[in-house]
């Protein structure tokens, strides 16, 4: 008989805050909040492109976390990559009217499509202070949303590809793939901002 | 493509890629949940407590606190009022010898079976009798040892067995 995959060692201190809560306490709740509010609402941010929407992901995510706990299952992964995937679903939902014709299959090779889906839904919302990071979040929000998930994922919320691959719902191979297309597509959106070039360029140039 | 980045060394382009997320990592490390969504989750979760706490209670909750209560008063009122002792009937036909004058003046029956056995004897009989005093310490009566071959009168309670139920000493 198969065994179980038990949850690693240092996940039992959230295991035990997600027992209490489900048990009604609400200072375990707010602890897990506390643990994954921001990483969540940054997650939220770069997925939808606007503070309001991410925070209304945010709040509908740990609803989730509220509401049904019972569907997060420790022996497949973090408590963190769960509520990602949750946050994810959401964001597809409140951005469904703008990534409909976002199909793998068309968008595979077509860079041009999702940025025109960008800049067809007006100007874009400022949501940094730098302003090369916001620059970069705008090349990444112009990427196609299969390969901006996972550019997200892996590179700035630090989840595995593992995790990755369980948020997404695919195999960890195309983890992979989908990631270094997602770098090709950004490096030439960096390129085309003028992103690309280093202090050495910029000074040459002057 | 784009031929700005092919003329790149692809290390050159991974660095700057690298150098640029990083970038925006560093800026993203100063954005945080917006302080206003905490209170309203901890609004939403004791809502979500209340209706679950009144869902996962039945209609009828307040029957079973009831029953106890209405059993312990019943019960109270049990051990505190012994319940009275059945009158005997008139048997005119009865061997009993006819209870003795001032026998009004006499004490309390004394219980030789549980009392809520001698309330429920139907048909008790009160018979009058005399014997040795000794036998009082039977039923655990205090009995002097110079008395102790005196009679004694007493009245009997028998149910309609003939089995005795309660006992009266009347000198």
């Amino acid at each position: 008989m198969p065994s179980l995959p038990m949850p690693p060692w240092n996940m039992q201190p959230e295991l035990t805050l997600l027992a209490r809560m489900r048990q009604g306490d609400e200072e375990a709740f707010v602890e897990l909040y506390r643990r994954h509010k921001d990483a969540i609402f940054r997650f939220a941010m770069l997925r939808t492109g606007s503070a309001a929407r991410a925070a209304d992901v945010t709040q509908e995510t740990f609803l989730h976390l509220m509401t049904r706990p019972g569907q997060y299952d420790p022996g497949r992964g973090s408590l963190a990559a769960w509520l990602c995937g949750v946050a994810r679903n959401l964001a597809r939902r409140e951005c469904a009217g703008r990534e409909d014709a976002t199909d793998p299959g068309d968008l595979a090779d077509d860079a041009t499509l999702a940025q025109d889906l960008v800049e067809a839904n007006g100007p874009v919302e400022r949501l940094l202070a730098d302003e090369t990071a916001e620059q970069v979040r705008a090349a990444i929000a112009s990427i196609a949303p299969h390969y901006r998930d996972v550019l997200i994922l892996c590179e700035l919320s630090e989840l595995s590809y593992a995790e990755a691959a369980q948020v997404c719902g695919i195999d960890i191979g195309t983890v992979r793939s989908r990631l270094s297309r997602a770098r090709a597509q950004l490096a030439d959106r960096f390129s085309r901002m003028g992103l690309m070039h280093g202090p050495g360029r910029v000074k040459e140039a002057s | 493509m784009n031929p700005d980045i092919d003329r790149l060394h692809p290390a050159v382009r991974e660095a700057r890629l690298a150098e640029r997320l990083e970038t925006l990592r560093s800026a993203l490390a100063a954005v945080a949940a917006p302080a206003s969504l905490e209170p309203a989750l901890v609004d939403r979760f004791r809502a979500h407590r209340r209706r679950e706490r009144s869902l996962a209670r039945p209609r009828l909750w307040w029957l079973p606190p009831l029953a106890m209560v209405v059993t312990v008063a019943f019960v109270s009122w049990m051990v505190r009022v012994p319940p009275a002792l059945p009158v005997p009937e008139a048997d005119p036909g009865s061997a009993a010898a006819p209870a003795p004058a001032g026998a009004q003046d006499a004490g309390p029956f004394l219980a030789l079976k549980p009392l809520e056995r001698i309330a429920l004897e139907p048909r008790a009989t009160v018979v009058a009798t005399e014997f040795p005093r000794a036998l009082l310490a039977q039923w655990g009566l205090p009995v002097s040892p110079e008395r102790a071959g005196e009679p004694v009168r007493a009245e009997f309670l028998y149910s309609a067995q003939g089995e005795p139920l309660a006992l009266r000493i009347l000198n």
